[in-house]
């Protein structure tokens, strides 16, 4: 019989009994629908915090901190921490156990002897107060230091690659000017406080305006040295300065000397990030959210796949008469395997389609509605995200629990023995 | 050319066995129109599954045109059957929902034969059975005669060289099985068809070359019927 011959007696087997068939399509539909949707979910979830934490890149720079070593679980966790008795000087290279914070010199001897490394730049913690740009109208600033290797993408002008600058949010710029390019290259003035409660103030050129995200959405960015500017203002303790973190410039974006050092810096006790790992862990976040949602689709479908069984069933004892007389007129165990086999990848073909045109559907609608709603708040954001291979996945996953589905019965339909098959009453 | 060669069937059920078939011995040339009779219960209809290679013997040989069956592989076994034989039941096995022209084409399909194969097959087979003009009819909307007279095109229509018929009049008034007995002979003269019928209706089986009569499983006399 040829291929062709088989698909259309299997869907003119289907249609035949066209309410049991609409039945066990429509529980495939709810499995196909709920997985496309929660996909589409996922996917949109992703492509927002993308668009978000992507405004931040660099393929150079290693963030580092020292590891903390109190217990987060386990019998031990929130337990008071014994202090540690040190000679240890505040000056040397030697780290202070009792405190996960770094001086610049126990910094520079962990990367002195490491492959590829150009600088370090401390994680300053600076607070600004106000940002000016004709001296009299003052805004709020949320202040944060971009360190050299990094960019950040902007709207306008470009990021930050030298000297006394500085990026400002969109927000604020549109706030300053509507057209925003005409910023660039303009004087700011920003003010922060001494601790003596002066305030202070830095003339900063204007060289971007950034696009929207997570971190660009409310901070100004300055350069570094800004940044040890105002950091040696604001300090008050007395000795060394001590930051949380540094971050590590590389001379190279060859992946296999920052695995390297990365792994270096792991061994001596810190934890080692680039810009690529931090955005991973944020993508597996949802990606195991996206994956625990579609764990109930996945359960619909896994019920849908029994009315498949099911109805295949009753199918093959509806037509053990036929299936006896094709295998006495000569028609193969394959081929009678492969009718109820087809009938069983149609359902879940057609449950996928109806399945995916739903959920695609409900998601594109709901989308348009929140984006009227919620246009302001999220910019660029849509709930639901269909991507073409999320919809194939969803139809190869469909069809292969459809086609595992179908198994038993056309196995059963292939085994038949003909003369019984034509006795069966 | 069929034959089988100390035959035996043994069907095994709970606790005992059945004995269906023992020791049978025969042979039908190309050509023949032979009857197999006997009262239910008597293995007529087991001969006929094991001549048509529908089942398989518990002791002894069923040899199909020179070749033993055991020796084939179930693939060879489904070519014969499509391509050599051809089959008429008591009970149709027609797909009522189906047309005509697909039941009678059904052979043909397994055979995966194309288009205009099917059509110029199935309206030749449809016209030696005298229903060229039901072709495009639903099979449930036939009579009973007519059923299986399309039952009888379907044997037809892959030229096949032996047509078993098991109980072809049986659900037949005597007029429609007349017109059917009729169609069964004129395809043994005028196309040289070999022709197996079962039944246990005397008056059919006086109609053949040959009359095989069964009783418990064995082959209790053979005959010469008026071949008319």
């Amino acid at each position: 019989m040829k291929s062709w011959d088989l698909i259309r007696i299997a869907n003119r087997n289907l249609f035949r009994n066209k309410l049991r068939t609409f039945l066990t399509v429509a529980a495939i539909f709810v499995g196909s629908f709920t997985l496309t949707m929660t996909n589409g979910l996922g996917d949109g979830m992703r492509n927002y915090v993308e668009s978000q934490v992507k405004n931040i890149e660099s393929d150079r720079v290693i963030m580092v901190r020292r590891k903390i070593e109190r217990p987060a679980g386990g019998p031990k966790a929130g337990a008071p921490e014994e202090y540690k008795e040190t000679s240890k000087d505040d000056e040397g290279e030697e780290f202070d156990p009792n405190t996960f914070l770094l001086t610049i010199p126990q910094m520079e001897a962990v990367v002195r002897d490491l492959d590829g490394v150009k600088g370090i730049t401390p994680r300053y913690q600076i607070k600004g107060e106000y940002i000016t740009l004709d001296g009299q109208k003052k805004y709020k600033l949320e202040l944060g230091v971009l360190s050299e290797g990094i960019t950040q993408k902007t709207e306008a002008g470009h990021s930050i690659n030298g000297q006394d600058q500085i990026v400002i949010p969109l927000g604020l710029a549109r706030e300053l000017d509507q057209n925003v390019a005409s910023l660039i290259g303009k004087k700011v003035a920003i003010s922060y406080k001494a601790p003596d409660g002066s305030f202070r103030s830095l003339p900063l050129e204007v060289v971007g305006v950034a696009t929207k995200g997570f971190m660009t959405n409310y901070n100004s960015f300055v350069d570094a040295g800004t940044a040890r500017k105002i950091h040696e203002d604001q300090r008050t303790g007395e000795g060394p300065d001590k930051f949380p973190g540094f971050t590590i410039q590389m001379a190279t974006s060859d992946e296999a000397k920052i695995a390297a050092v990365k792994r270096s810096l792991d061994a001596k006790g810190f934890e080692a990030d680039t810009i690529a790992d931090t955005q991973k862990r944020t993508y597996d976040a949802i990606g195991i959210f996206k994956t625990g949602m579609s764990l109930f689709a996945l359960i619909a479908l896994l019920a849908a796949s029994f009315g498949i069984i099911n109805t295949l069933v009753i199918a093959v004892l509806e037509r053990t008469k036929e299936i006896g007389l094709q295998k006495a007129l000569g028609m193969s165990r394959g081929r009678i395997f492969a009718v109820f086999s087809l009938e069983s990848v149609l359902i879940g073909f057609w449950g996928a389609l109806l399945g995916t045109i739903g959920g695609i559907a409900v998601g594109l609608a709901a989308n348009k509605v929140l984006i009227a709603a919620y246009a302001e708040s999220f910019e660029g954001f849509s709930l639901f995200a269909f991507t073409l291979p999320s919809i194939v996945s969803v139809f190869a996953l469909v069809s292969a629990v459809a086609f595992v589905a179908g198994v038993m019965p056309a196995f059963r339909a292939s085994r038949l023995n003909p003369i019984e098959s034509l006795r069966y009453e | 050319m069929l034959e089988v060669k100390n035959l035996s069937k043994t069907y095994s059920g709970e606790g005992q066995d059945f004995q269906a078939l023992s020791n049978v011995d025969l042979r039908v040339e190309n050509g023949e129109c032979v009857a197999i009779v006997g009262k239910s219960g008597s293995g007529k209809s087991t001969l006929m599954h094991l001549l048509a290679c529908l089942d398989e013997p518990t002791e002894g040989s069923v040899i199909v045109d020179g070749r033993d069956i055991s020796t084939l592989s179930e693939r060879a076994k489904n070519t014969l059957r499509n391509e050599r034989f051809g089959f008429v039941f008591q009970q149709f096995f027609l797909n009522g929902r189906d047309t005509v022209f697909e039941n009678v084409a059904l052979p043909l399909r397994i055979r995966g034969a194309d288009m205009s194969e099917l059509t110029s097959g199935a309206s030749t087979a449809l016209a030696a059975v005298g229903l060229s003009d039901k072709i495009n009819k639903k099979a449930k909307d036939l009579s009973g005669g007519e059923k299986q007279r399309v039952c009888i095109a379907r044997a037809l229509v892959g030229k096949p060289g032996v047509i078993f018929a098991d109980e072809p009049t049986g659900n037949l008034d005597s007029l429609n099985g007349a017109v059917v007995e009729d169609l069964l002979f004129k395809l043994n003269r005028d196309q040289g068809i070999t022709i197996v019928i079962v039944t246990h209706d005397d008056d059919l089986a006086e109609r053949c070359q040959r009359i095989i009569e069964m009783k418990d499983g064995q082959v209790v006399s053979e005959r010469r019927g008026k071949n008319i």
